[in-house]
């Protein structure tokens, strides 16, 4: 066995040398090419910066994503004056691979009786396919499970873009994008996008009931918005492709039947493409009715041209858009906005790139939403993260993350 | 003591595997010819693709070409590609064909090139995605498939989605 050892640590080290060793003929190959003016090879590797927040129980505010080696990575943080973060925690996430990039980012989730869970979609082998795989802990965040495969449909198939909330009486709600429904290969058959499949777990996540479909034909490649209604019970709100190929926004109470939706967007978008961007949801809880805010990306033709657009409006309590709420927010290149409302204060956040300087900027209400004040939380240059929002109560704060830190902005009404 | 060396010796060895894998790939990466022929496809080669790459290829790329921005997570991209190749297919000057990844490089890339028959480069970004996506068009709102026609005259149109035949018919127009 030693032998074996010492043979492998010499043959390790002649591949090793081998490999940095610049090859002549690569070098010539290089200056004979003609190449774009860019560089041959790349010199940015885009980082996993996708990062997911939660204010726990006791107020720390928690945030989970990939370090720099690609390993799963909690850390905590009191909120208030000067944020003194723990030490980042590695977890054990066995061999999985882990999306961390853009609408797909881990996520952390704070529920009754110390319970926690993390969850993500782990890319599988083939393009566009994914499992939603989950870790959960008992003890507040303390120490967490080996991760598992949170549906029972095991397919290498789309299962991706996982949100998960616990309600008011703390059973966890996991959603996702699902495409097990799609006809097979070759079939005549037609099926638009995808579907929102989703499950319970009563035992902040130690059991599982059954997959269950909430929708079809949802857009294959956004988040899902998840808001309690007055009753703590969950909505939630995705991209939709309704009939004819237009994709605008549904919403539904996670626990309605099958298919019983409500349109809660009419921009009209008549695409087949992936936005990329799906909207946010927070419950309009004072106001007349009450309902929902919600901000959403899409293309609709004003005047006769298409003005691309980053929206906000309020909903009914079935998820009906309130037409005379509407309004564009103020900036053309707004990304990834959210919401988040605590009675009549409302923070709708997004982030807007000018080259390679992204501005953090917030628009706040202090009457439902009714008027807006603009203004720019924080700068950075190269990559970043879109903004995430953690609530608890009238706390709410923004956690941005870059290459360089990860900002923490507590939103001041 | 055995198990430290045993450690060693595998960490070695990954680590050698891992650089070699990643050098045989820049290396393949570096003979790409971005003006040669579509025999590029075969080699399985991805090219990057920044600020300066789009004014390049609008000023002394080939004409007519397509140009398709894609994404590993964009599912109908490859559809939209299909409408471009199903339309030069009749073509003896075979137009080339991009796909432009958007938000993965190099291996990951290539996993989706079998999507895009017909292609004759695919390119990864190289650089903060906003940035190089505002240097190609300062509207385009990061949706996914934007596809960027240039025609004979080096004319371009744009469009988000699967380009329709009047778009099309307008980009193999003999100039």
């Amino acid at each position: 066995m030693n032998l074996l050892n010492r043979w492998c640590a010499v043959l390790g080290l002649v591949m090793a040398w081998l490999c940095v060793v610049p090859q002549a003929g690569a070098h010539d190959a290089v200056k004979e090419a003609s190449k774009p003016a860019a560089t041959s090879q790349h010199r940015h590797q885009r980082p996993q910066l996708a990062t997911g927040a939660a204010i726990a129980p006791d107020g720390r505010l928690w945030v989970v994503g990939l370090n720099a080696q690609a390993q799963l990575f909690v850390q905590s943080t009191p909120l208030g004056a000067a944020l003194q973060w723990s030490e980042a925690r590695i977890l054990n996430t066995g061999a999985d691979p882990i999306a961390a990039d853009g609408e797909s980012r881990p996520k952390i989730a704070f529920g009754p009786q110390g319970w926690a869970v993390i969850s993500y979609t782990m890319p599988l082998a083939k393009p566009y396919t994914g499992f939603i795989r989950m870790l959960r802990s008992s003890d507040g965040g303390q120490t967490f499970s080996a991760p598992f495969t949170v549906h029972q449909d095991r397919q290498e198939i789309t299962h991706r873009f996982d949100s998960v909330a616990f309600d008011a009486q703390g059973v966890l709600h996991t959603l996702w994008v699902d495409k097990r429904d799609q006809p097979p290969k070759g079939s005549a058959q037609k099926y638009a996008g995808a579907a929102i499949y989703r499950n319970e777990s009563k035992d902040g996540g130690q059991t599982f009931g059954p997959d269950t479909k909430l929708a079809d034909h949802s857009c294959e490649c956004c988040r899902i918005g998840l808001a309690r209604n007055p009753q703590g019970q969950l909505q939630a709100t995705w991209r939709h492709v309704f009939e004819g190929s237009i994709r605008d926004h549904a919403f539904a109470s996670v626990s309605a039947p099958a298919n019983r939706i409500t349109r809660s967007t009419h921009d009209g978008w008549h695409i087949n493409a992936c936005p990329h961007h799906g909207p946010g949801l927070a419950l309009n809880a004072g106001g007349h009715p009450t309902g929902y805010h919600t901000v959403w990306f899409g293309i609709r033709k004003v005047n006769g041209q298409d003005q691309a657009a980053v929206r906000y409006a309020r909903l009914n309590a079935q998820g009906e858009p309130l037409p005379e709420t509407l309004r564009v927010l103020p900036d053309a290149r707004a990304e990834h906005a959210d919401v988040l409302a605590d009675g009549p204060n409302v923070a709708v956040v997004w982030r807007s790139s000018e080259g390679a300087v992204t501005s953090l900027k917030v628009w706040l209400s202090t009457d439902g939403g009714q008027n807006f004040n603009l203004k720019t939380l924080g700068q950075t240059t190269g990559y970043n993260d879109h903004p995430r929002l953690a609530q608890s109560g009238a706390r709410m704060v923004v956690v941005w993350r870059n290459t360089q830190e990860t900002q923490v902005h507590e939103l001041r009404f | 003591m055995n198990s430290v060396f045993k450690f060693t010796a595998l960490t070695i060895c990954s680590a050698a595997l891992g650089l070699s894998a990643s050098v045989v790939w820049a290396q393949t990466h570096q003979h790409a010819h971005p003006h040669g022929e579509a025999k590029a496809t075969s080699k399985r080669t991805v090219l990057p693709f920044d600020e300066k790459t789009w004014v390049h290829a609008l000023q002394h790329g080939p004409r007519p070409a397509a140009y398709l921005f894609t994404t590993s997570y964009c599912s109908t991209c490859p559809a939209a590609f299909a409408v471009l190749h199903k339309a030069v297919q009749q073509r003896k000057d075979k137009p080339e064909l991009n796909a432009v990844m958007i938000d993965v490089t190099g291996p990951q890339a290539l996993r989706h090139a079998a999507h895009f028959k017909g292609m004759t480069h695919m390119y990864a970004f190289d650089g903060f995605e906003p940035a190089i996506r505002q240097a190609v068009d300062p509207a385009w709102p990061n949706v996914t498939p934007y596809v960027v026609l240039v025609d004979a005259k080096g004319q371009t149109q744009r469009v988000i989605g699967p380009p329709p035949p009047l778009m099309l018919k307008r980009w193999l127009a003999p100039s």
